[in-house]
């Protein structure tokens, strides 16, 4: 036992070497999770920003300006056309949508009338503003599509006699189907389960944190393989066989070193996220702990058996970072697999990143127990169990 | 002149024979922008690249009526088959377990007595007490999500426009006259249809897109890839430059420098040879990974000639920032590790990772000093159908960039020394 503490003691010591290791222990960690947490939720107002250009400037553009500011997706930027498309050339804003000059009017009428919208072309975001624009269109339109509605209807039983008593109609029509609308019960509820509710959370942010973790914890430990290489190239891996250490205990020195260093990394990680970003890990510490863990014994492993494929300190970093990113992103710990084809999100259950981020999103997401992440946890104990055996059967001193 | 251009080919040759610096390079960009284009749907022929398909959604219709059938179909509706996989159940565990088991995105669930609250009896013309569609949403898929309540919301904003149009219509006409109160119960049939036939002409409202709108055009066949192949090609030039600052490093470490410096050689003339070597080294990567993600993802990057002139330029403003590093290092060591740390740190701020529109001003604002931000607005220029005269702006701020950072480099390396 003396022994392996020694061993993972050192491993310690060697790595924190350098100053510049805490940059990826803490520092870069914790920019990654707050830039791409902020990216995706963050404080303030995160709906995606819209031009608009009213060259109407009449009630229901107004109106229609208003509904968009409600939307829950986009929020409007009001600008003079030069303005906009000045800024919409930009690229900063996924689309641009002008009111035109008379649309009060025409919409009153109640007849049909054209937005002008551009959009950017590659946008997920123009995808998502367009619905947006759509929605609140709809929501201004709707009264007067009543009203024109039951013009109609009269019109086909008895036309008017003049012009002024069709207005009259239609504006008698317009102020009855406001009312309805105004009076109009909640058609629609949204739910979620107890738990996550419990939690009111916010998802993005945990998710993206959760992500982060798994990355930055995943790429060092990967790196374990360097420190194999370090001590083999140097020839002091050699100088351990004359010593009373067997391979086992080196080899469980190492790791333990490195999945203690791991689980430091990871307790500060989590404290920094609850404590300044105020990202709730969920309601089972134990189960976040035994998850973690788990998940740290199964890197580790696969770090240990990389070391025993690679020659050079040079490849083990290389292979680390490009190994490590691969896998999270994989994972769903970059983007939620959620927007993944069906066929990735099958592949992807061959990776332990995947199960360690599903095990993630239960607690923090879910708001689950234990319980629920037991599963996960067996599966990431049997990435770690494979991975080890393969890394000791492989095992050479030189 | 033609030493400087020996040592920097030296240095690439050097590089070349590196393994492990090939693997970042080269093949990590590659595997990047691989997996990349597999979880977006590149390679499964997915329509719709934004990556949103097949959300699975699981429908509970308890309504006899047909409003809750109507709804049923909207999820079952081709238009939507793309978008949605939908699936029924009759009952509500069982699509909350869905959704609390991540199999589903959300569960609609259509409570008895939905069409009765809104549409009115026959006989007595009244609706019974209003009772509401439950959307109930998996938290861990928030866009899947929200696509399903934007979809059962806008077939209720329909639902309801219909049902207040009958209502007025209805008490205009006797209001006004027109029907007598005797009539109406008759003429509930024809006026409902003829309603119904004014709808179908659709929305009030429509968004127009410009036809002259060339981005529009060019928009269908944008491939998402072009955005992320330069996105990867950024992130690991960075790590091109700021490995070749390094080796300035480790060539004095190691005593080749003065050896070098033994050679009729001047210090000024090492150095440049040493930078150009490393500029080579980045252009030589860019322009590598662009042919192979062009041979094997068939991805346009665009105008040949802007995309040559761009790698030449990015790859002056990365060099710019490997040589800074370099001169603020101390040991090889050093470099190494904050220049890995400066190439990660530069790729999310430059947008490599998640699009830097996202950010809040001050941070679009920082992620503008980096070679990444300028690189990928031109790359996605280019590939949006710009051609070189598009690139004003972006060239113009990498070079300002590249000789700035050179000029930084050269007072620092002399304070030094």
């Amino acid at each position: 036992m003396r022994q392996i503490l020694a061993i993972a003691w050192k491993d310690a010591l060697l790595r924190f070497s350098g100053r510049s290791e805490l940059l990826f222990f803490i520092v870069l960690p914790i920019v990654f999770t707050m830039l791409i947490g902020g990216a995706t939720s963050g404080s303030g107002d995160s709906r995606l920003p819209v031009l608009v250009v009213d060259e109407d400037q009449g009630e229901l553009a107004a109106e229609l300006t208003q509904a968009l500011q409600r939307s829950t997706a986009i929020r409007p930027v009001l600008r003079d056309r030069a303005a906009a498309e000045a800024d919409f050339a930009g690229d900063d804003f996924p689309a641009l949508v002008v009111i035109p000059a008379g649309f009060s009017t025409v919409l009153r009428a109640g007849t049909p009338v054209a937005l002008e919208l551009r959009t950017l072309p590659d946008s997920v975001n123009a995808l998502a503003a367009r619905q947006a624009i759509q929605a609140a269109a709809d929501a201004v339109a709707r009264a007067s599509l009543a009203a024109a509605g039951s013009v109609a209807q009269a019109e086909r039983l008895r036309p008017f006699a003049t012009e002024a008593e069709r207005t009259a109609y239609f504006e008698d029509a317009l102020a009855r189907a406001r009312a309805a609308f105004d009076a109009a019960p909640a058609r629609l509820s949204v739910t979620q389960p107890v738990n996550a509710a419990a939690l009111a959370a916010d998802d993005a942010g945990a998710q993206a944190s959760a992500g982060q973790l798994i990355t930055w914890v995943l790429i060092p430990l990967l790196a374990t393989s360097a420190l194999f290489a370090y001590e083999r190239n140097g020839g002091t891996l050699r100088r351990l066989l004359t010593t009373p250490a067997g391979k086992g205990t080196y080899l469980l020195g190492v790791i333990a070193g490195q999945l203690g260093l791991a689980l430091v990394q990871m307790l500060l990680l989590v404290g920094f996220g609850a404590v300044v970003l105020r990202l709730n890990w969920g309601s089972s510490p134990a189960g976040l702990a035994l998850l973690l863990v788990t998940f740290g014994l199964a890197a580790t492993a696969l770090g240990t058996t990389l070391g025993t494929f690679i020659k050079t300190e040079g490849q083990a970093s290389g292979l680390s970072i490009m190994l490590g990113m691969t896998l999270a992103l994989l994972g769903g710990c970059w983007y939620p697999s959620e927007f993944f084809p069906e066929v990735a999100q099958t592949a992807a259950r061959l990776l332990p990143t995947t199960w360690a981020m599903q095990g993630l999103t239960d607690l923090v997401i879910r708001g689950q127990d234990i319980a629920a992440v037991l599963p996960e946890a067996a599966v990431l104990l049997g990435f770690a169990a494979v991975f080890f055996t393969t890394g000791v059967a492989r095992f050479r001193y030189e | 002149m033609k030493k400087i251009f020996i040592i920097g080919w030296k240095d690439l040759m050097l590089v070349l024979r590196d393994r492990a610096a090939l693997l970042l390079m080269l093949a990590a960009p590659l595997v990047l922008t691989l997996a990349l284009g597999f979880v977006s749907g590149r390679f499964s022929g997915q329509a719709n690249p934004s990556g949103l398909a097949d959300i699975p959604v699981v429908v509970v219709n308890h309504d006899g009526g047909q409003l809750g059938t109507a709804l049923a179909e909207v999820f079952a509706s081709d238009d939507l088959a793309e978008l949605l996989a939908a699936t029924t159940t009759a009952s509500d565990a069982e699509a909350r377990r869905q959704v609390d088991d991540d199999l589903a995105a959300a569960a609609v669930i259509i409570p008895a007595g939905f069409s009765s609250s809104v549409i009115p009896a026959f006989d007595t013309g009244a609706t019974t007490a209003p009772v509401a569609v439950e959307l109930y949403a998996n938290p861990a898929r928030p866009v899947g999500a929200g696509v399903v309540e934007t979809i059962v919301a806008g077939f209720l904003s329909e639902v309801e426009t219909a049902q207040v149009t009958g209502r007025v219509t209805f008490d205009q006409l006797l209001a006004s006259g027109r029907l007598a109160p005797e009539q109406a119960s008759g003429a509930v049939a024809e006026i409902a249809r003829g309603l119904m036939e004014g709808q179908s002409s659709g929305a009030l409202i429509t968004l127009q897109t410009p036809s002259a709108d060339p981005a529009a055009e060019a928009g269908d066949d944008f491939d998402v890839m072009a955005f992320f192949a330069p996105g990867m090609a950024m992130l690991f030039l960075m790590y091109t430059v700021t490995h070749g600052g390094r080796s300035l490093l480790a060539e004095r470490q190691a005593g080749t420098l003065p050896r070098l410096l033994s050679t009729p050689t001047s210090p000024a003339q090492v150095l440049a040879g040493k930078v150009y070597g490393i500029y080579l080294t980045g252009a030589a990567q860019v322009g590598v990974l662009v042919l192979a993600s062009s041979l094997l993802f068939s991805l346009r990057w665009g105008d040949p000639l802007g995309v040559a002139v761009l790698i030449l330029v990015v790859a002056a403003a990365a060099t710019g920032w490997g040589l800074l590093l370099a001169a603020f290092a101390r040991t090889p060591a050093q470099a190494g590790s904050l220049g890995s740390a400066l190439m990660l740190l530069f790729g999310i701020l430059g947008g490599s990772f998640v699009p830097a529109g996202n950010f809040p001003g001050w941070l679009q604002a920082l992620s503008r000093l980096t070679p990444n931000a300028w690189g990928l607005e031109g790359f996605t220029t280019l590939a949006r159908g710009g051609s070189l005269a598009g690139l004003a702006l972006p060239l113009a701020a990498l070079l300002s960039m590249a000789a700035i950072l050179f000029a930084a480099a050269v007072l620092v390396f002399r304070r030094k020394s």
